[in-house]
């Protein structure tokens, strides 16, 4: 009998041990929740997926990291030279970095790599690289077919993480799917589509980026990944402790995630604007002066300060405030005067009459607003309308899905709407605004002789960056004299953590949530 | 009769699809690519031909068991269904044996009773459990079991206690319905002279029950539970969705979204076949039970 309860309480002992021991290990596992922009994800191929992840930046790292100042700063090369006419750029690359499996990162691997985005979608990242010449063991050449400003641009996108030569030879479709080969600071451990990508950390990394305060091995020795699609969902499981940290938390759910005593909130600067395009091929906005006043009659502060509780920035041309692009005259900045936009109501001859609509010639002032589905627009499409209303024009606000709305633009059956977009680069002015895009992207409907020749001369006759600046400039400069958008505001990206399991470091350094914060990321002892 | 259905069942499909305002290139593109790779991308996966061109090709393809390549997701679709599949299958499975198994009990246990307390209970079940949305009932269950009790896991598909609240949110409906149909079964089975006779003979209940009656009984429960099938797979769409489950109503969320046609029509298809080979099984099961049926379907 004594025997008995001597071999219970040694069983409840070690069972309680290894209670412990197993929360020791816990401890160093940390899950983390893809935003509703990252999900469906197939494979972590850089080179051929077309959607790639957070998680992706942690497995392979890049030539070169871009700062939320938009700044770039060495990473795997760790400085280049530009010749002055742009035709070649010269890298030197950082000494001792491994692959994870063994093999040596060095100038035949970024010979290797270049050539695989032939015939890809992702060929555009590289299409100006003509040729790339290994100079020596750390350096590298690439020989320009033109001269290509957003070069290092685009070597630090997630799509040139840079992945292991052999690895990606020999697994061939497999490769990201079963199996990926980098040299950053995790190691793809299991990945199932549209579940979990659990990560396990690679303990030789010492080749962080100088975004990082921690230059060695990671923290957190295993991070899941995990798709949860509601968002109301993903929010129940932070509270929970089902997952420790969520990306890209909708601005509306802040104030709702601020009142849980365990989770902490931080705010990055946004790489995209909402705003309101106007067609400019549908009256009454084929008149400018029309176009102009309903810019005039939105007020992007009073937005930011009533719907999202001035968290964010707002916008009043077309580019995020970090672009050099976006410094232009302030004259064209679109700002909210309520008297002038009446003033030339007026002189387009839309008069008030008796009602609170204006009319011109019996017709009265109403327009068509559309939106897509999802808080993020519809409320601010609401304010819009009680806006436009102010100034006389009768919005009327219609709400399609994502996919149905580009079919309207497309059959020009809109007038205005409210939509966002998230780029980082002043070429998204080319996207939205080039007459041979009309419909969608150019939802504007704008085709215009002068507007073309400053798109080309931007797009395919800078030879450098500051050329590019320039040019960018001058294109933003007109497109925002001809008043074919409002620019209403500038979200943030957040982000909820659990602080009682985890330390971020805020802020957050970088465009997006990338590895150089999960490296100084820590769980709370 | 399954041939015929099964033919216009994929031609609605793919009407329903094509028809729908959007098209999967515009998710695909992304900023940058010019309009020359739109157009590629267009005549690579043949959007441009006239919609009978598109249907004969792909049905012709699925005759030979190729489902196509999804367009936004990158894979075969055949893979992407055999993935989500198994997922789907464990969830649709324990609903409905758990709407069965529970559904048959308490229809019993009511009709034995014969309280009107527990037939109005069953009732109120019958109509919540009919009109409740299923992705607003799973959030009421997570928030109740989940947030507050802490019982089970808020979402996901690991290990068996996740599969415990998505399950009850889809049963929910069923288990009211077949108590329902259980318990008329066995009061109608009741009132028949074979009845009296057999407790005239001097049977325990029990055995009168459940050697006599419950054969009877069954025959309109199998009906309702082959019916079922159909309800089940629909809940799970949404309930799989909130519940951040992998699954084919997932999958074919995300592909609406995204106007990803091969992937669409290929779930949907699956559906639909589940379905039809429900009723085939429930058709079956009442021959096998009834042999007043297998006289008359010869």
């Amino acid at each position: 009998m004594r025997y008995t309860i001597k071999s219970r309480l040694l069983a409840g002992i070690t069972l309680i041990a290894a209670g412990f021991l197993s929360n020791a290990v816990v401890a160093q596992e940390v899950t983390i929740a893809f935003p509703a922009d990252e999900l469906g994800a197939t494979s972590y191929n850089p080179v051929t997926s077309n959607n790639l992840n957070s998680a992706a930046s942690l497995i392979y790292d890049r030539l070169i990291e871009q700062d939320a100042d938009q700044s770039y700063h060495p990473h795997l090369a760790t400085s280049w030279e530009e010749s002055t006419d742009g035709m070649s750029w010269t890298f030197h690359l950082k000494d001792g970095v491994t692959f994870h499996d063994g093999s040596p990162f060095n100038a035949q691997s970024v010979a290797d790599w270049i050539p695989d985005f032939a015939d890809t979608e992702n060929a555009y990242l590289v299409a100006a690289v003509a040729s790339v010449e290994v100079i020596d063991n750390l350096t590298v050449k690439f020989v320009m077919s033109r001269p290509e400003p957003s070069l290092l641009y685009n070597l630090a996108s997630t799509f040139m993480g840079v992945p292991g030569a052999a690895a990606f030879d020999s697994m061939g479709d497999d490769f990201g799917v079963s199996g990926a080969v980098g040299t950053g600071p995790f190691k793809l451990d299991s990945f199932a589509i549209g579940l979990e990508t659990v990560l396990v950390r690679n303990d030789d990394y010492a080749w962080a980026s100088d975004l990082s305060e921690n230059q060695g091995r990671a923290h957190i020795g295993k991070i899941t990944f995990r798709e949860v699609p509601d968002q109301s969902t993903a929010f129940l499981e932070l509270k929970t402790g089902g997952i420790d940290l969520l990306l890209g938390v909708p601005t509306p759910f802040l104030e709702i995630l601020k009142a849980e005593s365990n989770v902490a909130v931080i705010q990055m600067p946004g790489t995209g604007i909402n705003y309101m395009p106007i067609n400019v091929t549908s009256a009454p906005f084929d008149d400018i002066k029309v176009r102009e006043a309903t810019g005039l009659a939105i007020n992007q502060e009073a937005i930011v300060a009533s719907i999202y509780n001035g968290v964010g920035a707002p916008a009043h041309n077309f580019l995020i405030s970090s672009l050099p692009e976006a410094d232009v005259d302030p004259a064209l900045n679109v700002s909210f005067d309520f008297d002038r936009a009446k003033m030339l109501l007026d002189e387009a001859g839309w008069m008030m009459g008796d009602g609170a609509v204006r009319s011109k010639d019996g017709v009265p002032l109403s327009v068509k607003l559309f939106t897509q589905n999802g808080e993020e627009f519809t409320t601010l499409t609401q304010v819009v309308q009680a806006q436009l209303a102010d100034i006389g024009m009768e919005a009327v606000i219609t709400v399609f899905d994502s996919s149905t709305i580009r079919d309207e633009y497309k059959n020009n059956r809109h007038q205005l709407a409210v939509r966002g977009y998230d780029w980082n680069n002043s070429d998204i002015l080319d996207w939205f605004f080039s007459g041979k895009r009309l419909g969608y992207p150019n939802v504007s409907m704008w085709e215009d002789a002068e507007g073309q020749r400053l798109n080309d001369v931007a797009m395919e006759d800078s030879t450098n960056s500051d050329e590019r600046i320039a040019n960018f400039k001058a294109y933003h400069e007109y497109v925002l004299s001809q008043h074919l958008f409002v620019p209403i505001y500038q979200p943030t990206k957040n982000i909820a953590y659990n602080s009682d399991r985890l330390s971020v470091p805020d802020p957050v350094r970088g465009t997006r949530f990338r590895s150089q914060t999960v490296l100084d990321m820590a769980v709370v002892e | 009769m399954l041939i015929p259905v099964s033919i216009s069942i994929s031609v609605v499909i793919f009407l329903i699809v094509h028809l729908l305002p959007g098209d999967p290139i515009d998710n695909l593109i992304r900023v940058g690519s010019s309009t020359e790779d739109r157009i590629t991308l267009v005549l690579k996966y043949g959007l441009d031909q006239p919609l009978a061109v598109q249907y004969f090709r792909w049905i012709g393809a699925i005759f030979q068991g190729d489902f196509g390549e999804a367009i936004v997701l990158r894979r075969p679709v055949a893979d992407l269904i055999a993935q989500n599949l198994p997922y789907s299958l464990r969830l649709g499975g324990a609903a409905f044996a758990f709407s069965s198994i529970a559904g048959i009990t308490l229809g019993t246990i009511s009709a034995t009773t014969r309280s009107a307390i527990v037939e109005n209970i069953m009732r109120g079940f019958i109509l919540l459990g009919s009109t409740v949305p299923g992705f607003w009932l799973a959030l009421l269950m997570i928030l109740f079991f989940a947030v507050q009790l802490q019982w089970f896991p808020v979402s996901g598909a690991k290990g068996w206690s996740s599969l415990v609240l998505p399950v009850l949110t889809i049963g929910f409906g069923g288990v009211a319905l077949v108590a329902r149909v259980t318990r008329v079964a066995l009061l109608d089975v009741r009132r028949e002279d074979f009845v009296t006779l057999l407790h005239a003979k001097g049977l325990p209940s029990r055995t009168i029950l459940f050697r006599h009656l419950m054969p009877h009984a069954m025959l309109p429960v199998v009906t309702i539970l082959a019916l079922r099938v159909g309800w089940i797979l629909g809940g799970a769409v949404t309930v799989e969705f909130v519940f951040g489950r992998p699954g084919l109503g997932s999958l074919l969320i995300r592909a609406i979204g995204q106007r990803d046609y091969p992937v669409v029509q290929g779930c949907l298809l699956m559906l639909a076949l589940t379905v039809m080979l429900g009723t085939l099984i429930g058709d079956v099961a009442q021959a096998a039970m009834d042999p007043r049926i297998r006289e008359t379907k010869k």
